[in-house]
């Protein structure tokens, strides 16, 4: 057993579909467990905090850390395992750029309170209780973990060596990414281990796309029936495929659905939603202002669709607000 | 609200705008002034980049309609500054911040008053809040 590599999965701010797909590379995590030994996998089996924190610094070869960074729980773990851990991959959409969570960050941690603990058509507070970090109650004293003001992908945390994005990470990239480890061939810190192209450079549909695409109206998927073989664009419905990185296998677009950029941007660009910005404005096939807004004011939520799963990576991470709004 | 001195950045398209001008004496006058070739070489990427390094406002000035060197750059830009508009506005900065105009001056003798103009009515919004960053703690010099 000493002399087993360990590996820890964690998740953090996240739904658990990442701790799902690692059970999705099937029979591989059998040859994942003969060759590391699990030291701690919340969803998974039954290990004690403790007995991470009595580990010396560096004893865990890998940390994979799913899910964002909300509350002072989740900062707390994260720094834990980077402390025990050699090396950390930020696993997920989530962990990489604060995924669809992170759409949270375009609203206050008051709006988002109010909401949940008052306003919301579905809650009964008469007492007006809002979630406090420290209760006093009958002599004893409960604790909650700070609620912060906005979500954090896990870099804005700690260090983190590597990344594997999507929504969740697709099985052979997991199985590539663990084998990688094994194998020592890993290649230079802060990479991530996906191919570094767009999704349109590996689609089937990308044969399909004239050679120049003109969009004179935007439809929405559930809109329309959109031909299964064609370039969403072409159809003109809005498809993240020329801003984001590829590696996926392209599964929304097998099931006719297009991209929505979980596999966040491609390598080299910080953000997807400013570069998609371009690509789409270069392709609305319209001059005079008016027919621009026309064809434009048709996206619905421009901001939940270019930054779907990246509001708190990108370039302005969190809505700005007035000292007023925020207290 | 007290007066205060906007931080403005001017993207300007050479082709437009102040090339028969004395450059440097231009940029003596006008703050933070990026002349470029074609408006539309303007990326999203460096107008938001220019709010997160503490701008609060940006002008763009690009050829009149119809006469870009390129054919559409300056219609390229003004499709993106619609859209980057409705980005900051969701992010919380107000799309006003964020302006075009398609003209030509190659003196660029306008230039200076644009920019004035649109510093005072930037100067009415205030400045854009910025985001508190949290330190980046302990865990951080484990390397």
């Amino acid at each position: 057993m000493a002399g087993k590599s360990k590996v820890a999965i964690c998740w953090l701010g996240g739904c658990g579909g990442c701790d799902e797909a690692v059970v999705d590379i099937n029979e591989v995590i059998l040859r994942v467990v003969e060759a590391f030994d699990i030291v701690l996998w919340p969803v998974a089996f039954d290990f004690k905090y403790d007995h991470i924190e009595r580990m010396d610094d560096g004893a865990i070869t890998l940390s994979v850390i799913n899910g964002n960074v909300r509350n002072a729980d989740q900062e707390e773990m994260a720094k834990l395992l980077r402390r025990k851990s050699q090396l950390v991959l930020a696993f997920g959409a989530c962990a990489c750029f604060g995924g669809t969570p992170g759409l949270a960050n375009l609203r206050t941690k008051k709006d988002i309170f109010d909401w949940v603990y008052r306003d919301a058509p579905t809650v009964v507070n008469p007492e007006k209780n809002y979630p406090k970090t420290k209760v006093s109650s009958n002599g004893a004293v409960l604790t909650l973990p700070e609620f912060y003001e906005q979500v954090y992908p896990l870099n804005q945390i700690i260090d983190v060596d590597y990344y594997l994005p999507g929504c969740p990470p697709p099985p052979d990239l997991i199985v590539n990414a663990f084998m990688a480890v094994l194998e020592g061939k890993l290649p230079p810190k802060g990479s991530t281990l996906a191919p570094h192209k767009a999704l349109c450079d590996t689609c089937e549909r990308n044969k399909t796309k004239p050679s120049r695409i003109a969009i004179r109206d935007i439809k929405r998927i559930h809109e329309v029936e959109a031909q299964s073989n064609t370039c969403f664009l072409a159809q003109g419905i809005l498809c993240m495929g020329p801003a984001t990185r590829t590696g996926c296998g392209e599964t929304c677009i097998n099931i006719n659905i297009p991209c929505r950029g979980c596999f966040g941007p491609v390598e080299g660009v910080k953000d997807a939603g400013a570069k998609y910005i371009s690509a789409l404005a270069s392709i609305i096939d319209a001059e005079e202002e008016k027919d621009v807004k026309r064809i434009l004011d048709k996206v619905n939520d421009e901001v939940g669709y270019l930054y779907r799963f990246s509001v708190p990576a990108s370039i302005l991470r969190k809505r700005r607000v007035s000292e007023v709004e925020e207290q | 609200m007290k007066h205060y001195e906007p931080k403005l950045v001017c993207f300007s398209c050479k082709f437009g705008w102040g090339y028969l001008a004395d450059e440097d004496e231009l940029h003596h006058r006008i703050k933070n002034w990026v002349p470029i070739i074609c408006s539309g070489k303007i990326d999203a990427i460096h107008v938001l980049e220019a709010f997160k390094q503490g701008a609060d406002g940006v002008l763009i000035l690009g050829c009149p309609e119809g006469d870009c060197h390129y054919q559409d750059g300056n219609y390229e830009a003004r499709k993106r500054v619609y859209l980057v508009q409705k980005i900051l506005g969701a992010y919380g900065i107000e799309p006003e911040r964020l302006r075009i105009e398609l003209a030509v001056d190659p003196e660029g003798k306008t230039i200076p008053q644009m920019v004035k103009d649109m510093s005072d009515a930037v100067a009415k919004l205030g400045p854009v809040k910025k985001v508190k960053e949290r330190a980046r703690t302990a865990a951080m010099a484990h390397r």
